[in-house]
């Protein structure tokens, strides 16, 4: 029983691989950059506090089929692995992560070949929106998504 | 004298076996008659008590520590943590601090509005939600998407909260937690197995929680200890969100529902 449903997640997460590597490209090039007024982009507040580095984080610690659960009463997807076609698992308040946000190289410079999935730039082009999804914040720029990861940003696939 | 032995175990082996068929025939048909047995009252009732004892709190603030895991594709686990701190004001008053390593976000509620900020990305979510703190974790889990860290808390002792669902409970003894003599019990429902470390005495309050999520086999589990002030210094004032500088609205997108 269990197999079965730990085996959904995987084909799902391996069409959203290839999905996202396939738009990639192309999809920074569409000046379609959201309504979005004002270029409010790269992390505010000017913390003392050290920020996470991910940069060298291992592709697999992201090929992720389920996560634990919080509570016990306001249950979501535990039984069935549904909630949503990108990952797997729920947005449990601790699980931050995004399936593919994983990492490559860090451009110093926003360059139009860099938005592709998993690269890491250090601020989102000017004309991002931020947007909530499952309470956490993106910056999308047009078809492109940035998440934020400390004080840089990783180009991720579309979170819906 | 081999092949006696050889004839004897043979003769052994058939005996038992029809002997063994029996019992695992019975096995298979007894569950009915011991399921109730399986759910102690002692244990569902001390949830009860502990329930209502968290519904005369009227103030109050809760750090939680977490430790969750998630299971990757080969079934290895990796555990990762998190920590919140929570204002509370019943029954509908609260501000949460959710933090892991990757953002920092605050939660804001003063009854009529939710909002969701993320320091670092200065950017904010405000919704209208006029409602109490079970229904305020309920509605912000089914139409966002959005978890509130221990949201347990503010659904035991309420009807949102079904013990009836309980499949097996058990005391499982004592335990200190810090320096909290508690009292620990294990529960089953569907596909969650868990566990709850109570305070012993009059003034029940949960001091750890254990959950582990039996739909994958690699079970990943999730470990919440929970520290209590209950006399807090705050005002009304931690309730309510307003803009800092600079600070830009989100669009807050609905999660796909399949």
């Amino acid at each position: 029983m269990s197999s079965t449903f730990s085996k959904m997640p995987l084909a799902a997460l391996a069409l959203f691989v290839a999905a996202g590597l396939a738009v990639a490209p192309s999809a920074e090039a569409a000046g379609n950059r959201g309504g979005g007024g004002g270029g409010h982009h790269a992390g505010g507040g000017a913390k003392a506090k050290p920020q996470v580095n991910h940069s060298r984080t291992d592709k697999r610690a992201n090929n992720v089929r389920s996560t634990s659960v919080n509570n016990v009463n306001v249950n979501k997807n535990v039984n069935v692995n549904v909630d949503n076609n990108r990952g797997c698992c729920n947005n449990g308040w601790d699980n931050d992560y995004h399936p593919i946000a994983t990492a490559a190289a860090v451009t110093a410079t926003v360059a139009v070949t860099s938005a592709i999935v998993g690269s890491i730039v250090n601020a989102p082009p000017p004309g991002c929106v931020p947007v909530n999804y499952g309470g956490y914040i993106y910056q999308q720029c047009g078809s492109t998504w940035y998440q934020p990861q400390g004080s840089q940003y990783v180009v991720i696939a579309p979170p819906y | 004298m081999k092949q006696r032995r050889r004839l004897l175990g043979l003769l052994a082996l058939s005996l038992a076996a029809p002997g063994a068929y029996a019992q695992t025939a019975a096995a298979t048909t007894a569950p009915a008659a011991t399921a109730a047995n399986l759910v102690d009252p002692a244990s569902v009732q001390a949830l009860k008590d502990m329930g209502a004892h968290l519904q005369t709190l009227k103030r109050f603030r809760v750090t939680t520590e977490l430790s969750g895991e998630r299971v990757l594709a080969d079934g290895q686990k990796l555990q990762h943590g998190a920590s919140a701190t929570m204002d509370v004001a019943r029954p509908d008053r609260l501000r949460a601090t959710m933090r892991s390593p990757r953002s920092e976000r605050v939660l804001f509620f003063d009854g009529k509005t939710v909002t969701l900020y993320t320091p670092a990305q200065r950017a904010y979510s405000t919704v209208e939600l006029n409602d109490t703190l079970t229904g305020l974790v309920e509605k912000l889990e089914n139409r966002f998407g959005i978890e509130v860290p221990l949201s347990d808390l503010f659904v035991w002792g309420t009807p949102a909260a079904p013990l009836d669902k309980i499949e097996s409970a058990m005391n499982a003894g004592q335990d200190f937690i810090g320096d909290d003599l508690c009292d620990h019990y294990a529960f089953r429902q569907g596909q969650l197995d868990w566990q709850i470390w109570i305070t012993t005495g009059a003034k029940p309050l949960p001091r750890k929680v254990v959950i582990t999520n039996r739909s994958d086999e690699a079970r990943p589990q999730s470990v919440s200890l929970i520290a209590w002030n209950l006399n807090p210094g705050f005002n009304d004032s931690v309730f309510r969100f307003v803009p800092p500088k600079g600070a830009t609205k989100a669009e807050i997108v609905a999660p796909k529902a399949k």
